[in-house]
């Protein structure tokens, strides 16, 4: 305990991006809003670069009282809940929009509250972006990516995804992404272009496939326990600077996501391929067991939710 | 005997841990490589193997003086002051074990609570942090039995590890051989010489 | 405050003579109740966290274990035998090739005050017997033997990078230049010294010999071009390097060299042994001795000992980095830097300063133990003013260099002490001319970046 200072209530908010990310920026504009609405009663601390915990610890962290609010992407929650891997499932989103409208939507809001057996509150969806694949090949139709190796994130879907197509998934720390391509130690990875731009991968990747085959989203979170013993006003204030800070988050991400992906086709370094109408039905047919193989898990009327989602 | 078995156990389950590591690490390798395959549950047990392997080794580090540390200082005390300092050092080094013992109850109790498995081995999380608890006590016995025999006054302080003595020891082997060779050339010379009629 | 009760803790406990990985955990753990909420359970969180969601820290054990294969007194022999026939034929040959044997032999060990001995034991003698100064020999063996944690791979430059996440890839590439020179400035000393004091040649053994000897060595060699060879040619990560590496090394020593293990003086082939036979006697030998390697006392030696000094560094690092968990919560670094910055102190002034904190340090400490004290300081500091953090590591580890050569903490010194059986001050005064070379050395490396940043650069 700490014997010196009192501030009545302290909230760490802990992230592992840099300050410059969009998600870095919803948590300083949140630090910002929070101080402008309620002064001294709240102190926010933002935690950037995996200062206080990785994104695999800082959910125990919460749990245990020493972060009050954290936001690893939504991979991150398969073990605390199988019904967020709807955010995995390749080729179910069309695009940003149609996430928007689910996310926004009844059924993506009901799974803000899918973790609260496990004890943790979602207060939002930030937004990294669609993912894409990048290769030393150019991909266009599934049998492109046969037999290739891609780096995914530890998540059963991903593994699923890339086995689907007979595609090698590699677990591998995104710290080691960069020398893996670069040396072809792996074939590719799945990014959004923010992290494509941000670690130079298209500089060592020939080709980037714009498939918008997933989503990389993050989920901000807190602790249940904390979130119902805040003072009524204090939640409600906090609950409103934290929807303001996330729309002001996925503004920026959508303006860095259109100006990485313009950075990215300027250098000319890599060349990146559009595909249409006809070749993503092919990709969407070889999905299709995927979604069958977790629709128990995450629930035949989510994904049918999500599906309906990409009609505007 | 029973000792002597009991340390060749620690022994061994180090080694082990350790050689299962490499040889892990290198099949991941070699599956990329000539397979075009991995394995999906490799780097996570790797790691937690790596975790095992400290935590239940800091204890056996004691126990053989593999841990560093500055002694310049305490060699400059007066014997019986030396002693004293010495076992408050180890006082403070079993306030630091029960500290933690006491942060790896709430810890593990918690994730018992919340029942969350590891993500890609089917075992529940706790379990693989029971190394917290297991390796914190360990090193609780082992300082324990080293203020007995400081208190004893059988030992000094610390046996901290030396690189430099422990590379005397290659010196040592080398300047060994190097001794046994001359003289045997020098033997062989002998008979030579006398075989060789001298003209 | 906070800072203040932080170092005393640790240097309290550090000078009681506790063990520096304890000193760190308790000094950290203590402020972390005192001055901020969290809990008890966090800690361990962090402990454990900080041992199993690194997987480049791998990279350290299986580089241990692959250096303690490789650090015998066999392939010192085979070493110093190449070095010798290459350039003994030069005027002060004898110590040139001893420094070059010691660069090599730095390349496969992990360790300077290993690369001293194992070099040293056997060439210091030798260079007596032919007629040199012994104080000269010691000297320039003490010295060459730093270049033990420069040349790659190295033990200290991944704890740097585990102190401070930079790439242990790039970390070994940087040190391959700055590891030449230096060998490079030693033998052209030598050269100098040669002339003016008309110390001998060895005789030229002809090409043939030069080959021989070198192919001979190459076992131990190849090492190195695993190492840096996977890492950039495209085979795997620092991580995987190393455990190839350490198998590598495993196969060479037991199987190859045969320097150890159930095949121990058991040659590959007789004299006038017929080669079908000789064949077939090795195939049969070594599909047994493979399960056999496996109990042999002499490897389990090797790998127990790999077992002390892993587990002794990844304890260090783990409580290190709850050291740093402190030091980024309680913003240290972040004021220190505001501090210096206020001051008007510019890098080259920053650089001073570092580097004679560390040269005093490098008095008493090990340079695992500074390393892991220290980086997590300077290291914010350093990138706020500008400075590569891949350069700052090579200056830090140059710095270490030093540190081994200066009392009362100085392994070097032990070892070159324990070797010529003379008292430490005359080794002091032996090792001093060349030291002061290994000085002017780290003036080059800290204001010329580009010695350190030019390979890591071209490579990307
Ligand atoms: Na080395
Ligand atoms: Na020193």
């Amino acid at each position: 305990a700490n014997l010196w200072a009192a501030t009545p209530i302290t909230v760490k908010f802990a992230h592992v991006v840099a300050e410059n990310t969009p998600k870095g920026k919803a948590a300083l504009r949140f630090q910002e809003l929070m101080h402008e609405r309620l002064g001294d009663k709240v102190k926010v601390e933002v935690y950037p670069n995996s200062q206080l915990f990785g994104d695999d610890k800082v959910l125990e962290a919460m749990l245990l009282g020493d972060v009050q609010i954290a936001a690893p992407s939504l991979s991150k929650f398969q073990k605390y809940t199988k019904q967020l891997q709807i955010f995995d499932l390749p080729f179910l989103f069309k695009d940003m929009a149609a996430v928007d409208r689910f996310q926004q939507g009844p059924v993506g809001q009901k799974l803000l509250t899918s973790l609260e057996r496990k004890g943790l509150m979602g207060l939002g969806y930030i937004h990294n972006g669609m993912k894409h694949l990048s290769a030393y090949d150019p991909i266009r139709v599934p049998a492109d990516a046969a037999g290739k190796k891609f780096r995914i994130q530890t998540s059963d879907v991903l593994a699923a995804q890339f086995e689907a197509v007979d595609a090698v998934p590699l677990k591998k720390p995104f710290s080691e992404v960069f020398t893996l391509l670069q040396t072809r130690a792996i074939d590719g990875t799945e990014n959004p272009w923010t992290n494509i731009y941000s670690k130079k991968f298209f500089e060592v990747q020939p080709y980037i496939t714009e498939t918008n085959h997933g989503l990389l989203d993050y989920m901000v979170v807190t602790s249940a326990r904390f979130w119902k013993k805040l003072p009524d006003e204090v939640r409600t204030e906090m609950k409103k600077a934290m929807d303001e800070a996330i729309a002001y988050g996925n503004q920026v991400a959508r303006e860095q996501e259109e100006k990485d992906r313009q950075l990215i086709i300027d250098s000319g370094v890599t060349q990146v391929i559009s595909i249409g109408e006809q070749e993503r039905a092919l990709w969407v047919e070889a999905m299709r067991p995927v979604w069958k193989e977790f629709e128990k898990e995450i629930g035949a009327d989510v994904i049918q939710a999500a599906l309906d989602a990409n009609q505007p | 005997m029973g000792l002597r078995l009991i340390h060749r156990l620690e022994e061994n389950i180090l080694a082990i841990l350790l050689v299962f590591m490499t040889f892990l690490v290198f099949a991941e390798v070699v599956m990329r490589f000539v397979f075009n395959a991995g394995i999906a549950w490799a780097q996570e047990v790797t790691l937690y193997t790596a975790a095992w392997f400290v935590l239940f080794g800091a204890s056996y580090g004691v126990k053989v003086g593999a841990h560093i540390g500055v002694d310049v200082v305490v060699k400059l005390l007066p014997a019986p002051l030396r002693r004293w300092v010495t076992l408050t050092a180890l006082a403070i080094c079993l306030v630091y074990c029960a500290l933690f013992l006491l942060g790896a109850y709430d810890y593990i109790s918690l994730m018992y609570d919340i029942g969350i498995e590891m993500e890609d081995v089917a075992l529940p999380k706790w379990v693989a942090l029971m190394i917290l608890p297991i390796g914190f006590m360990l090193l609780v016995v082992r300082f324990l039995e080293l203020a007995w025999k400081v208190w004893r006054g059988e030992t000094e302080g610390f046996h901290l590890a030396d690189e430099g003595e422990e590379s005397m020891q290659l010196a040592q082997e080398l300047k060994a051989e190097q001794a046994s060779a001359i003289s045997q050339t020098v033997a062989a010379d002998a008979t030579k010489d006398a075989q060789e009629p001298k003209s | 405050m906070t800072i203040g009760i932080l170092f005393l803790l640790l240097f309290g406990c550090i000078f009681m003579g506790m063990p520096i990985a304890f000193a760190l955990g308790f000094s950290s753990v203590t402020t972390i109740l005192l001055f901020s909420d969290d809990s008890l359970a966090s800690i361990a969180l962090k402990l454990f966290e900080a041992l199993s969601h690194h997987y480049t820290l791998l990279a350290i054990p299986f580089f241990i274990l692959s250096s303690a294969f490789l650090s015998t007194g066999g392939v010192a022999k085979r070493l110093i035998n190449f070095a010798v026939d290459a350039i003994g034929h030069v005027r002060g040959g004898l110590a040139m090739a001893s420094v070059v044997a010691c660069m090599l032999f730095a390349a496969v060990s992990g360790s300077s005050p290993a690369t001293v001995a194992a070099i040293g034991s056997i060439v210091i003698a030798g260079m007596v017997r032919s007629g040199y100064p012994e104080s000269f020999a010691a000297g320039v063996i003490s010295n060459a033997g730093t270049l033990g944690i420069l040349i790659p791979p190295s033990i200290v430059m991944l704890v740097y990078s585990a102190a401070t996440e930079v790439s242990a890839a790039k970390m070994f590439m940087a040190g391959l230049i700055p590891g030449l020179m230096m060998g490079g400035i030693l033998m052209i000393a030598i050269y100098i010294v040669a002339r003016m004091k008309n110390l001998p040649a060895q005789p030229f053994p002809g090409v043939r010999q030069v080959l021989r000897s070198g192919s001979i060595a190459m076992g131990g060699l190849m090492l190195i071009i695993i190492v840096l060879g996977s890492i950039y040619g495209g085979i795997a990560s620092p991580t995987e390097a190393a455990a190839v590496a350490a198998l590598y090394a495993w196969l060479v020593a037991v199987f190859g060299y045969r320097d150890m293990g159930p095949l121990k003086n058991i040659p590959w082939r007789h004299a006038q042994e017929p080669l079908a036979r000789c064949l077939g006697r090795n195939l049969w030998q070594i599909s047994w001795a493979f399960p056999k390697s496996f109990w042999d006392e002499e490897v389990r030696k090797v790998v127990l000992d790999s077992v002390k000094v892993s587990l002794m560094l990844l304890f260090i690092i783990a409580n290190a980095m709850l050291f740093a968990h402190v030091l980024t919560t309680e913003r240290i670094p972040h004021t220190i830097a505001e501090t210096i910055v206020n001051w008007g102190l510019p890098a080259w002034g920053f650089l001073i300063v570092m580097n004679l904190l560390l040269l005093a340090a490098g008095n008493f400490m090990e340079p695992s133990a500074i390393l892991l004290i220290m980086a997590p300081i300077l290291f914010p500091i350093a990138t706020q003013l500008g400075i590569d953090p891949i350069h700052l590591g090579i200056i830090m580890v140059v710095n270490m260099e030093i540190g081994m050569l200066t009392p009362p903490v100085g392994l070097n010194l032990f070892v070159t002490a324990g070797i010529t059986g003379r008292p430490m001050t005359w080794v002091i005064k032996a090792a001093l001319p060349w030291l002061s070379l290994l000085l002017l050395f780290l003036i080059l490396i800290t204001y010329i970046p580009s010695i350190s940043l030019f390979l890591p650069n071209l490579l990307g």
